[in-house]
């Protein structure tokens, strides 16, 4: 697969991505892998390897953008044992499946990433936190893993260190908040999903209360090429000043070639529109996008040709995110698109703060009258409140919820008034669902 | 992020500004504390000073307006800062307190006019205060099905606001996983897998707790609001800890407790065997006219009677039988009345080995030895010795599992299948070796080194722990040496006198040993420590009966006893009765022995009377009258209202304190010294003179710990080994939470609670008889037969039978051993 002119763009992650199967281990190994990692161990200290991901500019690829290197520096050189290392391979954002494809093109470089990221902290322990859908992928990984330790660069005593580390996998029981790291850890000790404030942060007391270094999929792909390459080199491959690296896009929606592209950091949306997706399907025109998941806002048409990285986003009051790109024309509804983020969200808040647990349903309800043609001209600054009181919430859940309601009543508010005006969603030419429908009380049994 | 930033090394007490007003707190204070000690009562509903912060209501917000964070923030979970200036009236606070109002009562349904919790709910002064008045949330109301969880607590969860109390209480506070948060987001649901009654002995509370009416209490439901009810401030007798309660009085009735704060004795909480024990000063059936031979004669008129009769026996032929559940004026006046009479008594336990247990734990609690509750929550080991705190003293496991938490160890030397709501290490050693065990583990936590005098001889006279000991004993060992702060928790029941002398040196040499230790007594019901203060060695129950058999004891006086239920030697109680020529009995319970008294006079209860109790540390409390007295209105109604009841006078207000029909018995001697229920006590414990009007007393209570004790220190030893039948098995006689207790036993709501009678075995010992699990067997004694289903043990001490001293078991035909061939499998 990968984009029709690919060459165009350097491919780091994606490098031994064939169109229809997995890479070996042996043709990893061709293309130079686990080297990193055997030239690590022998000749780097780990304080060393912390420095070169610090250096890198690693921004967090699971929607945070925490600096990597600056997490792993926050685990102690005195820090207890044992500590723990956690992939998160949750990937439950709505439109994000970088994290599958890479797992299903090149199995070994997320290993090794993972490898890397315990021996800079002394980790003893692994677990990849899988999401249960990608029921393939965990097994991909469970098969991948005993290669390497078949090859001792896992298990007891790696490449005759005296470094032993070992990786399970865990699938996941399938809730979106087990992606957000304390409520991740929480599940893992067989608790409630609810995520924890800091402090203490998870680098001091993480899972089972020790040192605990929690990284996405793909931060953890790219540590491979950073300690081969160097930080100059990581951070060359972007575009832009501010952006370091490559980054995956997954881009979906009115797009004639919806898929996972790799790309510089700082590619134009334009670009990434026009050259990898090969523009908008005929007939349609770009009317905004997701930039990086359900939990972004829409981003305008007037900022089409923004340079995707995570400052630049910043700057037009978006967020880069997890990089998946969801695509809408001018013949969709973004009233019925956020009505649908709004049930995601109201349905995947883990219910510990009245703001998420009762401020999202709020919402749902109101946008399902709204797109249903019943909505009234109060609700829209019922609406307006309800956007800046999901911000005093527990976690980063709601404002993340809140992103997409945000942007719909600051460009396209028009759009919202209309429905409500028209008393009916004016992108329907068949009378839609009934209010009754969309706002059916739940019954719990 | 700065890892240093996180330590709590900074001791200097912030000084900030809420509301423009100065407070300084201790560092690690929260807001939403410092605003209280101001007067300031923040919004909360998830947080609970017993449960901590958890930030999940969004309730507490204020404003920041300087501080290391500003704006909007949650008071519970921001430490009070140096400098820090809030605002809890700032416009954005408000608007977003009235705003998580609106989503809370999206969902509640409007049941306020039927609704238990109406007129005490967090939630409706918080909707009414906070200025949510009109909804505008066109949305339909989520619905949820209701559980039963037993008879304690209703269930009604369409009323829930997500606050998450109950589920932190009933987990983490008390460490029981049946009751807790199911599901996610808005469909959270707060109950059991299934519907189901609740395993906690602890779970009365959640009614206290819930901010709103999910929980609310089922035996008291739709019998009032909160403003029908005198409210007062009580002290829970059901078991010896002397919890603070507050009961509720409607219509001459005691209709709910409730736990009452105390941070000495029992925190927050209460037990249910506690909250619910109070039934049996309502019940219908309860005597409240006095009766000569059965027949209902004037109160007076009984007692001219009494006292007639009485005065007939030469003095040395009346004896007073009393027990440790009354009052401290009943008992004061019973001694005083006693030895102002000649009459012989009053005896207060049962035997002997009873009398010694409490005499020696009243004794040797040290002022400087003693805790309470609450430092048992704060010790760093606690070493449990012949005791079952969920089963004797509910309380205490919950201040046993608040030290767990805080990563105390805890070791439990007792024979029977102990079970507590977290991980200890356990010792079942046989009742008479528990002294041994003690002695071995202490005596390898602590070298002989540093210590000299009494304190190193005692060290050298303990028993050697012979090498290699068992692993279990010397990871109690281990723990012990390691802690700073133990404390020594030792009970009055199975344990042996020695053992309750030897736990008091135990402690002394963890001192000598430069610890801080502590020692904590179970005694064996409300007053027991008061009756060990009182008590004459010479007179025991067993003593006098025995006396009366032999004919030089013809009058008996039983003061609040039933011996029936309690004296483990039926054939000497039932000869007694059969040969003395008058019986008097003096009480508030509808028992067998008032049945058959010649003349009965009843007397009133704790919430009538009021009264003082002293509790295991020696803790004297006042319990102040909660009602007049009289027969429930519901009870003399018929179920009407206004009863249609004419005629003077309280109906059923014949009872009269116990003190005071004892010093009417006593007639012409009625000398100053009792005149009142407050002269007796100031006779009797001098120590309590200028508080003998027990309302005087202060909330916390006065501790009454022995201070002259150089004499019996160190002088403790083991008991004589007993030589054993190899075929006879001990039987362990044991409390339960619920159904041995006396006065919570007339409770009809904790009736489906009790265990089902059993008998405990070891796995080795069932193994040798082939009995299994699950099994009925029927044990053959001298002159009776008791079946029995069998429960196996792992965890418990072999050659030995464990059976709960239910009411509804006769006990007492099995004796202290049984042969193992009288065991039959049926």
């Amino acid at each position: 697969m990968g984009p029709a002119n690919s060459n165009m763009y350097p491919q780091v992650l994606f490098k031994n991505r064939h169109p229809d199967r997995i890479a070996t281990f042996e043709e990893y190994r061709a293309g130079g892998g686990y080297q990193a990692l055997a030239d690590a161990i022998a000749h780097r200290t780990q304080a060393e390897v912390r420095e070169i991901v610090l250096d890198a500019a690693l921004l967090g690829r699971g929607g945070a953008a925490f600096p990597a290197g600056r997490k792993m520096m926050t685990i102690a050189e005195d820090a207890p044992h044992p500590r723990y290392i956690i992939c998160n391979a949750d990937e439950m954002e709505p439109g994000t499946f970088k994290d599958r494809v890479l797992i299903h093109a090149d199995p070994h470089l997320l290993i090794e990433g993972i490898i890397l990221a315990a021996w800079s902290v002394a980790a003893d322990r692994g677990i990849i936190f899988i999401r249960p859908e990608y029921e393939n992928a965990a097994r991909i990984l469970e098969r991948e893993i005993g290669v390497a330790k078949a090859h001792s660069f896992l298990g007891p005593n790696i490449l005759g260190t005296g470094y032993s580390f070992d990786i399970v996998v865990h699938r996941s029981a399938g809730r979106y908040i087990c992606g957000e790291v304390t409520a991740q850890v929480n599940a893992l000790m067989g608790q409630r999903a609810n995520p924890r404030q800091p402090p203490p942060y998870l680098t001091q007391e993480g899972l089972w209360a020790k040192p605990t270094l929690v990284h996405n999929v793909e931060t953890l792909a790219c540590l491979p090429h950073i300690l081969q390459n160097g930080a100059d080199w990581f951070k060359g491959l972007a575009r832009t000043a501010t952006g370091a690296g490559t980054k995956i896009f997954g881009i979906s929606g009115k797009v004639k070639q919806p898929g996972c592209y790799e790309l510089p950091i700082g590619t134009r949306l334009s670009e990434i529109i026009e050259a990898c997706a090969g523009g908008m399907l005929d007939g349609s025109e770009f009317k905004a996008c997701l930039p990086g998941g359900a939990s972004t806002g829409f981003l305008p048409r007037q900022h089409y040709h923004v340079e995707m990285d995570f400052d630049a986003l910043k700057k037009v009051g978006n967020r880069l995110g997890t990089g998946a790109i969801m695509v809408f024309d001018h013949k969709t509804c973004l009233v019925a698109a956020t009505l649908n983020l709004m049930e995601f969200f109201a349905r995947e808040s883990c219910g510990w703060c009245t703001p998420c647990r009762e401020g999202l349903p709020y919402i749902r309800d109101l946008l399902a009258r709204i797109e249903a043609g019943e909505g009234e001209p109060e609700f829209v600054p019922m609406l307006e409140e309800m956007k800046v009181h999901l911000y005093r919430s527990y976690c980063a859940f709601a404002p993340g919820a809140a992103a997409p309601l945000e942007s719909l009543l600051a460009h396209f508010k028009e759009e919202l008034q209309e429905h409500i005006r028209e008393k009916r969603c004016p992108f329907k030419k068949e009378p839609g669902q009934g209010v009754a429908e969309l706002v059916k009380p739940r019954f719990i049994a | 992020m700065n890892c240093a930033a996180f330590r709590r090394d900074d001791v200097s007490m912030p000084k900030l500004n809420i509301d423009e007003r100065e407070i300084e707190v201790a560092a690690g204070t929260k807001v939403i504390e410092a605003a209280a000690r101001l007067g300031i009562m923040i919004p909360r509903f998830c947080y609970h000073p017993a449960l901590g912060s958890v930030g999940a209501c969004r309730m507490c917000a204020v404003k920041v307006l300087e501080g290391p964070v500003k704006g909007i923030q949650m008071s519970c979970m921001l430490d009070a800062a140096d400098g820090m200036k809030v605002s809890t009236q700032d416009k954005e606070a408000v608007e977003f307190r009235r705003c998580v109002i609106e989503w809370l009562m999206m969902n509640h349904p409007h049941d306020c006019p039927v609704c238990d919790e109406g007129g005490h709910c967090l939630l409706q002064d918080m909707t009414v205060s906070g200025g949510h008045g009109i909804r505008r949330f066109p949305g339909k109301k989520r619905t949820y099905p209701d559980q039963d969880l037993g008879p304690l607590v209703q269930h009604e969860m369409n009323r829930c606001i997500h606050c998450y109390r109950c589920a932190r209480f009933y987990q983490q506070f008390c460490g029981y996983r049946d009751l807790g948060a199911l599901g996610i987001g808005n469909r959270t649901y707060f109950g059991r897998v299934a519907s189901g009654r609740l395993e906690s002995p602890f779970s009365g509370n959640l009614s206290d707790l819930c901010p709103t009416g999910v929980y609310t209490d089922k035996p008291s439901r739709f019998l009032g609001r909160r403003w029908d009810y005198q409210r007062t401030p009580t002290v829970c007798i059901n078991c010896s800890l002397g919890c603070h309660a507050v009961t509720s009085v409607r219509y001459r009735q005691v209709v709910r407790l409730e736990a009452r704060m105390s941070a000495a004795v029992n925190g927050w909480f209460l037990c249910d065997r506690g909250r619910y024990g109070f039934f049996y000063a309502g019940l219908a059936g309860r005597p409240r006219q006095a009766a000569v031979r059965g027949e209902t004669t004037a109160m007076d008129e009984a007692l001219d009677h009494a006292r007639n009769r009485l005065e007939a026996f030469p003095p040395d032929a009346v004896a007073v039988i009393g027990s440790p559940r009354s009052s401290l004026e009943a008992l004061a006046a019973a001694e005083q009345v006693s030895r102002l009479k000649g009459w012989r008594g009053p005896a207060l336990f049962t035997d002997a080995d009873a009398a010694l247990k409490v005499r020696t734990a009243v004794a040797r609690l040290e002022a400087g030895l003693a805790v309470s509750l609450e430092e048992i929550g704060q010790a760093d080991l606690i070493l449990v010795a012949g005791a079952d705190p969920v089963n004797e003293a509910p309380m205490l496991a919950l201040a046993l599992r608040q030290a767990s938490q805080k990563g105390a160890g805890v070791v439990v030397l007792d024979p029977r299948p102990i079970s507590l709501p977290f991980g200890f290490v356990h010792i079942p050693a046989a009742p008479v070796a528990l002294g041994a065990v003690l002695g071995r583990v202490v005596k390898k936590s602590v070298g002989p080194a540093g210590l000299d005098g009494p304190a190193a001889r005692f060290h050298a006279s303990l028993p050697d722990d012979p090498a290699p000991g068992p692993e279990v004993l010397a990871r109690a060992a281990e723990l012990l040496a390691g802690s700073r702060r133990p404390v020594i928790v030792c009970g009055t029941d199975i344990a042996t006198s020695e053992l309750v002398d030897l736990a008091a040196d135990a402690a002394l040499l963890l001192a000598a040993a430069q610890k801080k230790p502590g020692l904590f007594y179970i005694l064996p019901e409300a007053n027991a420590f008061a009756a060990g203060l009182l008590a004459q060695p010479e007179w025991t129950t067993d003593r006098i009966l025995q006396a009366a058999v032999d004919g030089d004891v013809k009058a008996l006086v039983f003061v609040e006893n039933d011996p029936l239920a309690a004296f483990p030697d039926r054939e000497l109680l039932e000869q007694a009765l059969a040969t003395i020529e008058l019986l008097i009995v003096l009480d508030y319970l509808d028992t067998p022995l008032s049945r058959r008294a010649h003349v009965f006079l009843p007397t009133q209860t704790l919430y009538e009377s009021g009264g003082i109790f002293i509790n295991q540390e020696g803790r004297a409390q006042y319990s102040a009258p909660a009602c007049a007295g009289g027969a429930p209105v519901l009870e003399t109604g018929g179920g009407d209202h206004p009863p249609r009841v004419y005629g003077g006078g309280l109906p059923g207000a014949d009872p009269q304190p116990a003190g005071q029909i004892l010093a009417r018995l006593a007639g012409d001697a009625l000398l100053p010294e009792i005149r009142t229920p407050q002269a007796a006590v100031a006779g009797s414990i001098p120590q309590l003179a200028e508080f003998a009007d027990g309302a005087a007393l202060p909330e916390e209570g006065l501790r009454l710990t022995s201070k002259n004790l150089s004499a019996d220190r160190f002088h403790s030893g083991l008991p004589p080994a007993a030589s054993a039948d190899p075929n006879e098995i001990e039987i362990i006689l044991s409390e339960r939470t619920f159904g041995t207790e006396e006065l919570s036993s007339y409770s009809a709501c904790l009736e489906t609670l009790e265990d089902e009678p059993f008998a405990g075995l070891h796995r080795k010992e069932a193994d040798s008889i082939g009995i299994r699990d699950g099994d009925r067997i029927a044990i053959r004694t001298a002159n009776a037969s008791v079946e029995l289903a069998v429960k196996v043990f792992d965890h418990m001490a072999p050659c030995a039978m464990v059976v709960p001293r239910l009411r509804s078991l006769p006990w007492q035909v099995l004796g202290k051993r049984i042969r193992r061939q009288d065991i039959r499998k049926v």
